[in-house]
């Protein structure tokens, strides 16, 4: 229990230190560079206006609100005590909206999104390079060229794949946005569908690519397992086959979690690209409305949320591999 | 070295990758010998032309040997004149007003089902509970499909530079064909045109060679940062490895991605050029190099021909680059080549989500699909202007982990299955 | 006389290569161990010993093929009888099995207890969960295994742990037979006796009936087994019992093999070390004379011409060679061997 203990401590300890990294980093990155970000927002912002007070005053206003006049690390503290409670300011790109409120429903879209379809993804793929590793022959010979070929497209690329066979081809479903443009959000039943209508080709594309990558590794990690040493013992002491593949498949799985952890940043990196190609309310969205609207606050308060996620996401993953690998809390006790 | 050459080409993948691979290369180096537009000449005035070859009308009108085929031309007018509303209306109105089981109507078949509505149809009875308007819908229909089916012919008229009459100069019917080589002005666009005008075909031979630049760029800086991290923490130890193993965690944790997006929305539009964007790539992708080079380090440090060295008092440079360097060398292979792959990828998203090279001299394959996402190719259903990219995308990326997973299989037996 | 519990006749095995090659690893061998005996089977690495203890068991799966022969264990001869029925009938509990690298044999995720559970259940079904913890407690106790052993993980037993383990698990059964292919190679030398002591004390207790021991040592075996055989290439080149073949060897593969090994066994230990030159034929193309010709100085081309079959003595001793006894004798005592 000693050993847990002190494996849970040393994991969250060592994410909070990431946090506060990856935080600082928010910060620092876009201020190292060469030019302060206010007058590059004043400028930009104050394209279309010609009167040179009104650009003046503009200039001054957001030097006070960034505090750009003082000291960095006084700038630190102001950003990190605002942004404790939340207040990340409020958008230039769609004024009034305070970024937080538009933070926040994007956040929720994209996790409703990604969550579900990287787990499912996760199982479909594990399932199929498993079932690929143990039927050998023909089957494994057709189905892995065609995994390996889909784990090379690009999110987006499925994206538009899926879009272009089921929504322009087919007209089955709909091509953009996470519900009917003509609906307002309520707890209504066509609203539901709508909904569920909606999420279906962001959901499969990224289900796709994820299994596509996962059914790779996977196949590899059990052909890798099938030849273990305890696969024959088993077999010698005539354990019905069924069992060793349970004792193959969960062997092998253990290091697709950590792997799964690994490649979270990148996989949801592509699947945000992919909300944009179905104009979905997302974080990849907001990304693209952000950078196309040069509203910095937006971007980076997006830039901190999606950290935060793939960091949280990474230590619960830790965490759950902890409890089922035996040779964690093994190395815990050396 | 010769020999670890000779082995990768045994394997199946490797070859396959390095085939495909090779196809891209020569692709993007002859192509531009044998068609010397620019990539980026706006050939086309309007946006998404689709693939195709384009006759200049006047040639064809103008041309003097004509030829007569006895072929039927009026099924495949049919077929391209009736639109897909058309014919969704007459599968409707068939099977409401015309009895005519679902089963039996095929709205593929443009003959067969102009031959099912000749049948059915007739302008004159009026069907209870029909409203004027619908009805006239269907007769405006009726007409349509009348005028598709007659082979009138057409008339060439000429004005008369006296009189400013028309007056008929030749008259074609259906069977009338020109060859194309008898034309003067034809143009190919494979893949069509995109939301500039531009010729894809060109444009994408163009992108893939600067994508395929970038990539490299972020490969190099990536291996290069990698190599000398790990070389760092797996042969000196102590400390400094604690140290960079630390700093690598921490961006092997944080994604990249978002690094790549905070850094490349500061650098100043000016100055982020393809190659600025292959560099900020590089610089935020090392992490994955750096495990795998300081691991491959730790289980060499202590080998005996290293020990050897040490004894003999050869100095660190001459240990890493004689007895060290060599036999990572496959391995810092293999991560440079999936670096190049990543790095293609990175810069196809970043340009996506528009903080790719601002340019407006060279395409790369990110630009050209934030292009034709930005003018709603993806929801317009013009495939030619994003399906292409994709492609490349993927057959680079493809062939890149093939050879990986070739050599892969080679220099980790226990792997081969 | 005991009663014979395994009966191994004219076997003949090969396995495919990654290159689709076939190899005929085991040709041609027969054996009997009777109850209470054991056997022990030593030649070079590569001459098909491990093959050989994996053809035993009557188990095929590829890359290893049966291909003629008949093994007749405690009266029933398993060569014709259907895979699954092998596996739940005779696998792990007629003929069990102690596999080369006893270290990686357990599953690292999972409780040795469930293990046994499955290795009972998968002849079993109806033994209750409570029945094997305390006949595995038992059983583990006389192998010097405590019982909190059982609710541990494989990764977290040490190496010397494990080894017990592999052997209680394996024997948990009462097989008949025993085949054991080196299971003390990756062991220290006192863990080596340690292991031999306590198979030994298995078999005295009655929880198993015979025992095969498969290793390239020679004169370990002469401590252990009962009975010796020495394969070569394939094939069985010597058969017959432990003191004979350490102190006797008749065929000139086998006194080779005898004078290539330091041996600390009074009375052996003295001898000159030889090696024996060149090495084993390839298995792919054996060839059609005596397999090891090419090594033997005593070699003639009618060695090369013709199948050499078993010489068998009257006191059951068998050698395959064209030198009679007393030749080989000869031949041996003129050169001061």
């Amino acid at each position: 229990m000693k050993g847990f203990r002190k494996y849970y401590g040393q994991k969250i300890l060592w994410y909070l230190i990431t946090l506060v990294f990856a935080v600082v980093l928010n910060f620092v990155l876009p201020r190292l560079m060469p030019g302060d970000p206010v007058s590059a927002i004043v400028s930009n912002q104050a394209s279309g206006i010609t009167d040179a007070t009104a650009v003046e005053k503009m200039y001054q206003e957001y030097t006070e609100k960034f505090g750009i006049d003082k000291p960095l690390y006084q700038q630190f503290f102001a950003w990190i005590g605002n942004a404790v409670k939340g207040d990340f300011g409020v958008s230039f790109s769609q004024y009034p909206r305070t970024v937080s409120d538009i933070i926040s429903n994007s956040a929720m879209w994209t996790i409703c999104l990604q969550l579900p379809a990287i787990i499912v993804g996760w199982l479909l793929g594990n399932i199929l390079g498993a079932v690929a590793a143990y039927m050998k022959g023909l089957w494994d010979k057709a189905i892995l060229p065609v995994f390996l070929f889909v784990s090379n497209i690009p999110a987006f690329g499925m994206a538009t794949i899926l879009l272009f066979i089921f929504a322009i081809r087919m007209h089955v479903l709909p091509s953009s946005g996470a519900y009917g443009f003509d609906l307002i959000p309520s707890a209504s039943w066509t609203f539901v569908k709508s909904i569920l209508v909606h999420y279906q080709l962001p959901f499969w594309s990224i289900v796709l690519i994820t299994i596509g990558g996962q059914a790779v590794g996977m196949r590899s990690m059990s052909i890798y397992e099938l030849n273990a040493d305890y696969v024959k013992y088993s077999r010698f002491l005539g354990i019905k086959d069924g069992k060793i593949v349970k004792y193959v498949f969960r062997n092998a799985m253990l290091p697709q979690i950590t792997g799964l952890a690994l490649s979270l940043g990148t996989m949801m990196g592509g699947a945000l690209v992919a909300e944009i190609m179905f104009s979905y309310p997302g974080l990849g969205s907001t990304l693209l409305s952000a950078v196309t609207g040069r509203d910095y606050p937006l971007l980076s308060a997006c830039t901190l949320i999606i950290t935060i996620m793939v960091l949280v996401a990474n230590l619960l993953v830790e965490l759950v591999y902890g409890v089922i690998d035996p040779r964690v809390k093994a190395n815990q006790q050396d | 070295m010769k020999n670890t050459i000779k082995q990768a080409f045994h394997s199946s993948k490797f070859v396959t990758g390095f085939v495909i691979f090779m196809f891209v290369l020569v692709t993007i180096f002859v192509y531009p010998l044998i068609v010397t537009r620019d990539p980026l000449e706006m050939v086309g005035q309007g946006n998404f032309f689709k693939p195709g070859t384009y006759v200049a009308v006047s040639d064809v009108v103008g041309t003097n040997s004509n030829y007569r085929l006895n072929v039927d031309t009026s099924a495949a007018k049919l077929e391209t004149g009736l639109s897909v509303e058309n014919r969704a209306m007459m599968a409707d109105w068939l099977e409401k007003y015309g009895e005519v089981p679902a089963s039996d109507i095929d709205v593929t078949d443009a003959e067969s089902l102009v031959a099912l509505w000749n049948e059915k149809y007739d302008p004159k009875t009026v069907i209870k509970g029909m409203t004027i308007a619908v009805r006239n819908q269907y007769m405006r229909l009726n007409n349509q499909i009348q005028h598709a089916l007659k082979d009138s012919g057409v008339i060439i008229a000429e004005k008369n530079e006296e009189t400013g009459e028309l007056e008929e100069a030749k008259s074609y019917d259906g069977r009338e064909f020109v060859n194309q080589g008898d034309l003067p002005n034809t143009q190919t666009f494979l893949l069509g045109t995109d939301n500039f005008g531009r010729d894809v075909l060109t444009e994408l031979v163009a992108a893939t060679k600067v994508s395929l630049g970038v990539g490299i760029i972020a490969g190099v800086i990536a291996t290069i940062i990698g190599l000398i991290l790990g070389l760092l923490a797996g042969y000196v130890g102590g400390f400094v490895d604690n140290l960079i193993t630390f700093i690598t965690n921490l961006f092997t944790v944080i994604p990249s991605f978002v690094l790549l997006i905070l850094i490349s929305y500061s650098v100043s539009e000016s100055a982020r050029g393809t190659t600025m964007v292959g560099i900020l790539i590089g610089i935020t992708a090392w992490p994955w190099t750096t495990r795998s080079v300081r691991s491959q380090v730790i289980s060499l440090r202590n080998r005996d021909h290293v020990n050897l060295s040490k004894l003999s008092g050869h100095s660190m440079m001459r240990i890493v680059f004689t007895d060290i360097l060599p036999y990572i060398a496959s391995y810092v292979v293999m991560a440079f080549i999936l670096q190049i792959s990543s790095g293609i990828l990175a810069e196809a998203q970043l340009s996506m989500l528009g903080l790719g090279p601002s340019t407006t001299t060279t395409a790369t394959l990110g630009l050209m699909m934030n292009w034709a996402t930005q003018y709603s190719a993806h929801t317009s259903g013009t495939w030619w202007a994003y399906f292409p990219v994709i492609l490349v995308i993927a057959l680079i990326s493809f062939s890149l982990n093939l050879m990986n997973t070739g050599l892969d299989q080679i220099f980790n037996p226990q792997l081969r299955d | 006389m005991g009663k014979v519990m395994l009966e191994v006749n004219n076997l003949k095995t090969k396995y495919v290569t990654r290159f689709k090659e076939d190899v005929y690893a085991v040709d041609n061998v027969s054996l009997k161990i009777e109850e209470g005996k054991s056997l022990g089977v030593a030649g070079e690495s590569g001459c098909g010993k491990s093959t050989l203890a994996l053809s035993l068991i009557g188990y095929y799966f590829p890359p290893l093929h049966y291909m003629s022969g008949e093994i007749i264990i405690d009266g029933k001869n398993i060569s014709g009888m259907k895979p699954d029925d092998v596996r739940k009938n005779i696998l792990g509990n007629e003929v069990a099995y102690i596999p080369q690298a006893a270290m990686n044999a357990l599953n690292p995720t999972q409780k040795i207890i469930r293990f046994v559970e499955d290795v009972i259940h998968a002849h079993d079904k109806s033994v209750s969960k409570k029945d094997i913890y305390d006949m595995a407690r038992e059983r583990f106790a006389i192998l010097g295994l405590p019982e909190m052993v059982l609710q541990k993980h494989a990764v977290e037993l040490s190496g010397g742990m494990k080894q017990r383990t592999v052997i209680a698990i394996s024997t948990i059964l009462s097989p008949k037979v025993l085949i054991a292919d080196e299971p003390s190679s990756a062991l220290d030398v006192t863990s080596q006796k340690m292991v031999i002591k306590m198979m030994r004390e298995l078999m005295e207790k009655g929880f198993i009936k015979s025992m095969i021991f498969i290793t390239h040592e020679l004169p370990l075996l002469y401590n252990v087994t009962d009975d010796i055989m020495v394969m070569y290439a394939g094939q069985i080149v010597e058969h017959g019992t432990a003191k004979e073949m350490v102190f006797d060897p008749l065929h000139p593969y086998s006194k080779g093999l005898m004078g290539s090994i330091i041996v600390p066994e009074e009375g052996v230990r003295d001898r000159k070390l030889t090696a024996i030159p060149g090495t084993p034929p390839n298995l792919k193309h054996p060839p059609e004379g005596c397999r090891f010709a090419d090594r033997c100085k005593y070699a003639t081309p009618t060695c090369r011409a013709m199948e050499i079959s078993n010489i068998e003595l009257p006191n059951g001793r068998s050698y395959r060679c064209l030198m009679s006894e007393r030749k080989v004798r000869e031949v041996y005592a003129s050169e001061g061997l």
